[in-house]
């Protein structure tokens, strides 16, 4: 049987211990926020700051809701105009447009915001749009890449991803080109 | 087995001016990137350290960790395979998509696939698969190997890329804009995504302590293979797992800023759990692994796969990863591909300058400048060398052994320098003349010079 034989040619070749090392907490500087900001920049991704959940969502009404696409959102206090029950085959993804869905935490080292399977709704849906929609409190934007992994559990996840910035290449003489495979433009509202 | 010459290879692209430039300037500027990067965050030394410690922890107790990511990813509903090699792996991929009735296959990038030709044994046995990067589509299309790690398409100028997509997918030939190709990539995927039934992909860790998967992408390529179809499959060779959460945040910060000098790939995406309706299947392969952990070169295993000593590598630089013409290419393979086929690849640890940038970049302290040492040793040892590799090593240690000899070789060169005729020295007897012009001869010799400076010290005191 393979495994038994991977593992006993494993178990016969091991180097000699070496001890686990502690992974200390890396600090990072400046405020999370900020460097949050300046870093999904960098990824092209764009930022809207808010003064709670509710102005953004207006905003959303005002510039996402009157487009003649297909609008999936999985926020419960904002209506797209095609349902979970119409993704339940995620080939069907492929009608959607604009997506907009919650970010659970951001890291301000890298610009990222973590999403699952549940915060996106239909993960496909996340992919395959055209603009992406997140929304994230401020309040939850930790400062690196250490302390999101310390606050983020695993139990009960199918899917987790740090998004950063839309989909992008460089695999033609290193020219970065955003909009590769999944979305063209991410947008991060902050309240 | 014929043995692969990189030097001949090599030569080709090197003369090809315009391939050669760009080649050097695209992955010099990762490079530099990289440098910037790696000296924004504090503690990037320190980093590396831990991350080689880790690895090598893991690596000392290889099959507990394997058996603990085996225990947790079952738990959460993942089926494990166990493949002992590339013809295992491939036969095992294809049994789960003929059990699902899978004939269009969209993939990730995946190092492993590639080194178990599993493309080609799938198509033979009538699977569409579909390249999901671009570079690696368009080596697909192109039906070239990938040329580097995380680059699998740089040696390719942009005016390649839109003859072979006008060629391939109808494009406009006259148009090479990177974002036109892009687009037509895109376009082209769009309708692969809306009928694939299996996604594909590598893995980049797999965390032991949660039994998660993690793959990094720019594109969102992968992820896309997996959230769509009802079959998820990923490959992982057995060096891939690591310990804990805490052990990932430290990986996940070195390999971009390795790789391309960027924080963090666009896609840092965990996979735990089948979604409803799907089945998600993971190969752990080995493919000789085990056998190179038994090996004195095994800290070979702790590689990431970031690409870091490609790109700073002065000969992978000019020569190109094509010119290796193996699954692993630049200082990483030249220390890798001797493991897999000894004869075939006996000649690429010479492709070495000595330079050691590839060990200062690597994020896990592979000893990549020792290791080439070791294989050439062993290489001679086992005269699988060429001719003049066995000449120079057996000359040279006439000549280093010895004080006496190496004084009296020092006097011959000198002397054969100021009187041998230019049409001797250049001759086919000497290829280090190829590339280098001879230096002027000096007045005397190294050690005539240091006696002489010696002398006049003591006089001095």
């Amino acid at each position: 049987m393979s495994r038994h034989g991977i593992l006993s040619a494993i178990f016969a070749a091991r180097p000699p211990k070496v001890e686990l090392p502690r992974v200390p907490d890396f600090a990072v500087s400046g405020d999370p926020l900020e460097n949050f900001m300046s870093a999904l920049a960098s990824y092209d991704g764009r930022a809207l700051r808010f003064a709670s959940r509710e102005e953004a969502i207006s905003w959303l009404t005002e510039n996402v809701s009157n487009k003649e696409v297909k609008v999936f959102s999985a926020l419960r206090d904002f209506k797209g105009n095609i349902d979970r029950s119409d993704l339940r085959d995620p080939h069907a993804a492929h009608e959607v447009a604009i997506c907009v869905a919650r970010g659970v935490l951001g890291v301000g080292e890298t610009g990222s915001v973590w999403v699952t399977d549940e915060s996106l709704g239909v993960p496909a849906a996340a992919l395959l749009c055209t603009d992406l929609y997140l929304l994230l409190r401020s309040a939850d934007i930790l400062p690196g890449i250490h302390q999101a992994y310390r606050a983020i559990s695993m139990r009960r996840l199918t899917y987790g991803s740090f998004f950063t910035g839309p989909s992008a290449t460089a695999d033609i003489e290193a020219v970065r080109v955003t909009g590769a495979q999944g979305p063209v433009s991410l947008t991060v509202l902050l309240y | 087995m014929k043995q692969v010459n990189q030097v001949k290879l090599g030569a080709r692209f090197i003369a090809d001016t315009p391939h050669r430039v760009s080649h050097d300037r695209c992955l010099w500027a990762a490079r530099m990137r990289r440098d910037k990067v790696a000296s924004e965050i504090p503690g990037w030394e320190e980093m590396r350290a831990l991350a080689s410690q880790i690895k090598r922890h893991t690596l000392s107790n290889l099959d507990e960790y394997l058996r603990q990511f085996e225990q947790r990813a079952t738990a959460n509903g993942v089926h494990i395979h166990w493949a002992r090699d590339a013809e295992a792996h491939n036969a095992t991929v294809l049994r789960l998509l003929k059990e699902h009735g899978a004939t269009v296959v969209t993939k990730g990038k995946s190092m492993l696939m590639d080194e178990c030709d599993m493309r080609p044994y799938l198509e033979k046995n009538g699977i569409e698969v579909y390249e999901a990067d671009l570079g690696e589509r368009i080596q697909q299309l192109d039906n070239q190997r990938p040329s580097h790690i995380v680059m699998p398409a740089i040696h390719k100028l942009r005016s390649d890329v839109a003859a072979l997509f006008a060629k391939k997918l109808g494009s406009d030939p006259a148009n090479d804009d990177p974002r036109y190709l892009n687009s037509v990539m895109r376009r082209d995927m769009r309708r692969n995504y809306v009928r694939v039934q299996a996604g594909m992909s590598g893995v980049n860790f797999a965390v032991a302590e949660t039994g998660a998967i993690v793959v990094c992408t720019n594109e969102g390529n992968a992820d896309i293979s997996a959230a769509l179809p009802p079959l998820y499959i990923a490959s992982m060779g057995i060096e891939k797992v690591i310990p804990r959460q805490c052990d990932l945040a430290l990986f996940i910060r070195l390999l971009s800023r390795s790789a391309l000098g960027l924080s963090i790939t666009q896609y840092t995406s965990h996979y735990l759990r089948p979604r409803p309706g799907q089945e998600m299947h993971v190969i752990i392969v080995d493919n000789g692994r085990s056998r190179r952990l038994a090996g004195e070169y095994w800290e070979v295993l702790k590689c990431i796969r970031c690409g870091a000593c490609m790109n700073t590598c002065p000969v992978f630089r000019r020569t190109s990863g094509l010119s290796y013409d193996a699954p692993y290419m630049g200082p990483i393979g030249i220390v890798l591909e001797p493991s897999y086929n000894l004869n075939r690849y006996a000649r690429l640890p010479y492709s070495c300058t000595h330079c050691g940038s590839c060990g200062n970049v690597c994020p896990v302290k592979v000893p990549i400048p020792e290791l080439v040492f070791y294989w050439r040793d062993l290489i001679v040892r086992k005269h699988k060398d060429e001719l003049t590799h066995r000449l120079e090593e057996g000359m040279l240690k006439y000549v280093l052994l010895d004080a006496r000899n190496l004084s009296l070789a020092e006097k011959l060169g000198l002397w054969g320098l100021r009187t041998l005729p230019e049409s001797l020295l250049d001759s086919p007897l000497n290829p280090w003349a190829r590339a280098h012009a001879n230096p002027e001869p000096p007045q005397e010799t190294f050690r005539q010079y240091y006696n002489r400076i010696h002398r006049s010290d003591h006089t001095d005191s």
